[in-house]
């Protein structure tokens, strides 16, 4: 073997061993969700289930039963507060980014900059604010108060949309303008399959941002009925070591939680990649 | 309205009618229909709060009254209070920890992985995949790294292998907070990651080459060629981990050390106008201290900027 080539095997080997040093957190998770209780708390930390005996119950004594740690309603509730941000989101911010993009109006450089500076004010720091506005509509502890707040954050969608229809060619527009298609029609039929690929970004990024998100539930939704699964998941963070639920279950419930996002991650990932690049990586 | 009504409300007309010279072509009224629901939700939850925010900083509230004016008074306790001071401290440290290594190590990981062979997209998987844990998943992942409890978590099992009685990670006044760090730490890497690969392809292959022909040797080819050759993208780079950052000050604290810390150890600003609402119900106060964060978030922007047009006239 040449030298080159030594070289190179050895910078994939090293690329190889960082790569699994940096997801050797989500393997200790999956791991330890298969053991049993008693080797979790083990002195010596424990890498391996016992004899390879994967303990697939855990999942079982997370979702059900005596040890429940995730219910069902939080599950629904994740879901259907990702589902209904991402997709009203998606409408409004395609949308807005074909006008931005294409359509000649006053205002929307005013408006476009508006977008933009929102990018640097997360919801975090108008909390307080938010929650006024949301409390005197009337919507707190109810399922638009959870979803409309967040849908409203549109800068983020509606830039990465612009930029994506702005590249679309002006003859394509004008042609259809002289058949007669009103902008209704061309967004319909024309701006949303050509911005495929830019849809599928915009989802990858806002689905596991959606899913993972906190601070906003814990505010919006008090009520128990309306708990989402990060809501579920700090509870088992803050409670003493050990007091209620056996780690083992605690790292169960975080996989069951976990495992749906690394999945569609997996899945999307050059799409997401792409969300954030604006093209690709090779 | 830009554009007489009379007009479009004849429908057929748009077609018919003389068409209008590309240039003086307006489309005031789909416009407004188009974008409306978008500009309305985004003025309703976004641009009334940032206004709204700044006039309840100037009251008190509770929520089941409405506010009431009390001109400076949240300010003037604001300067006063010295956990205030303890919380910007915290969350600057939390932020300088945490952005600067992960600029360090992101373009670190992202020269490694900017390279092909067989199977480089699973092992980038390998890298990226932290980017699909929320921030309360990992908190107890690590939670359980950094154990306090039971037996010993890795880390602390490590340390005692060496001899060194490990420190009570979230526990402790000096470590729960760069604890805090290594978590947000790893969460911002993938995305920090995928950008710095991104920069790093457009870098035309020659002229690294050409360095290496030169004999420049890794250290010198970061230095003078990769480094400035990404600054525009270690600008983005800082940003959005500065706004993850952000982020992480709330969700890990709030799980991770619900009182705040030993003696405010990891109370970051925003962890702490989340205890003056919703703990104390002092929202008044709390809106003079999310203006402080607004004002402390610009500021780190304008910095960044003013680092990066330094930077520029020096080279």
């Amino acid at each position: 073997m040449s030298s080159a080539k030594i070289a190179h095997s050895a910078r994939v080997l090293f690329a190889t061993l960082v790569g699994l040093l940096m997801a050797a957190p989500l393997f200790y998770m999956l791991t330890n969700s298969l053991m049993t209780a008693a080797q979790t708390s083990d002195l010596t930390p424990q890498l391996i289930p016992h004899n390879l005996d994967l303990h697939f119950s855990n999942y079982t004594a997370a979702l059900s039963g005596p040890t429940e740690v995730i219910y069902a309603q939080s599950f629904i509730n994740s879901g259907i507060f990702t589902f209904f941000v991402v997709l009203l989101q998606w409408a409004l911010c395609v949308s807005g980014g074909l006008v931005i993009a294409k359509m000649r109006f006053r205002s929307r450089n005013v408006i476009t900059a508006l977008l933009g500076v929102s990018l640097f004010i997360p919801i975090l720091t108008t909390l307080i604010p938010t929650f006024f506005v949301t409390l005197k509509l009337g919507i707190v502890n109810t399922y638009p108060g959870l979803i409309l707040p967040i849908v409203a954050q549109t800068g983020f969608g509606t830039l990465l949309f612009r930029q994506y229809i702005s590249q679309m060619p002006e003859e394509l527009f004008d042609a259809a303008r002289i058949d007669g298609a009103n902008w209704w029609m061309i967004l319909r039929r024309m701006v949303i399959p050509l911005a495929r690929p830019a849809t599928g970004a915009y989802v990858a990024i806002s689905v596991l941002t959606a899913w993972n998100m906190y601070l906003w539930p814990l505010v919006a939704a008090q009520s128990s009925h309306l708990e989402v699964l990060t809501q579920t998941l700090a509870s088992l963070g803050n409670q003493t070591f050990g007091a209620t639920s056996p780690q083992n279950i605690v790292y169960a419930a975080i996989v069951i939680v976990t495992l749906p996002m690394i999945i569609v991650f997996l899945a999307v990932q050059p799409a997401f990649v792409r969300g954030l690049t604006g093209s690709g990586v090779e | 309205m830009p554009e007489p009504s009379i007009a479009t409300n004849n429908a057929p007309a748009a077609s018919v009618a003389p068409k209008r010279p590309r240039t003086g072509r307006r489309d005031g009224r789909s416009a407004i229909l188009m974008m409306g629901p978008n500009v309305g939700m985004f003025s309703l939850f976004v641009v009334i709060p940032i206004v709204a925010g700044i006039y309840l900083s100037f009251t008190t509230w509770n929520i089941d009254n409405s506010p009431k004016w009390v001109g400076l008074a949240n300010y003037t306790k604001m300067f006063n209070d010295p956990i205030v001071g303890v919380a910007v401290g915290n969350t600057v440290k939390f932020m300088l920890f945490g952005v600067i290594p992960t600029v360090l190590i992101a373009l670190g990981l992202a020269m490694l992985i900017n390279v092909r062979f067989r199977f480089v997209g699973v092992v980038r998987s390998l890298y990226l995949i932290p980017a699909a844990m929320s921030f309360a998943a990992s908190a107890i992942v690590w939670r359980y790294i950094f154990l306090d409890g039971p037996g010993y978590g890795v880390v602390n099992w490590v340390i005692s292998q060496f001899g060194v009685p490990p420190p009570n990670w979230l526990v402790s006044t000096t470590y729960a907070l760069p604890a805090l760090d290594v978590i947000a730490i790893w969460l911002s890497l993938p995305v920090a990651t995928i950008l710095y690969l991104a920069a790093l392809q457009r870098i035309p292959a020659s002229v690294i080459e050409a360095a290496t022909l030169d004999g420049a040797g890794l250290i010198r080819r970061v230095r003078y060629i990769i480094w400035p050759m990404v600054r525009p993208m270690t600008i983005l780079v800082a940003i959005v981990a500065l706004l993850s950052f952000t982020n992480g000050s709330f969700d890990l604290v709030n799980i991770l050390t619900p009182t705040g810390g030993t003696n405010y150890a990891t109370t970051t600003l925003i962890f702490y106008i989340y205890q003056q609402a919703f703990a104390y119900g002092l929202y008044g106060y709390a809106a003079a201290l999310a203006v402080l964060q607004i004002v402390l978030i610009g500021g780190a922007l304008v910095a960044l900027r003013v680092f990066y047009l330094l930077g520029n006239r020096r080279s």
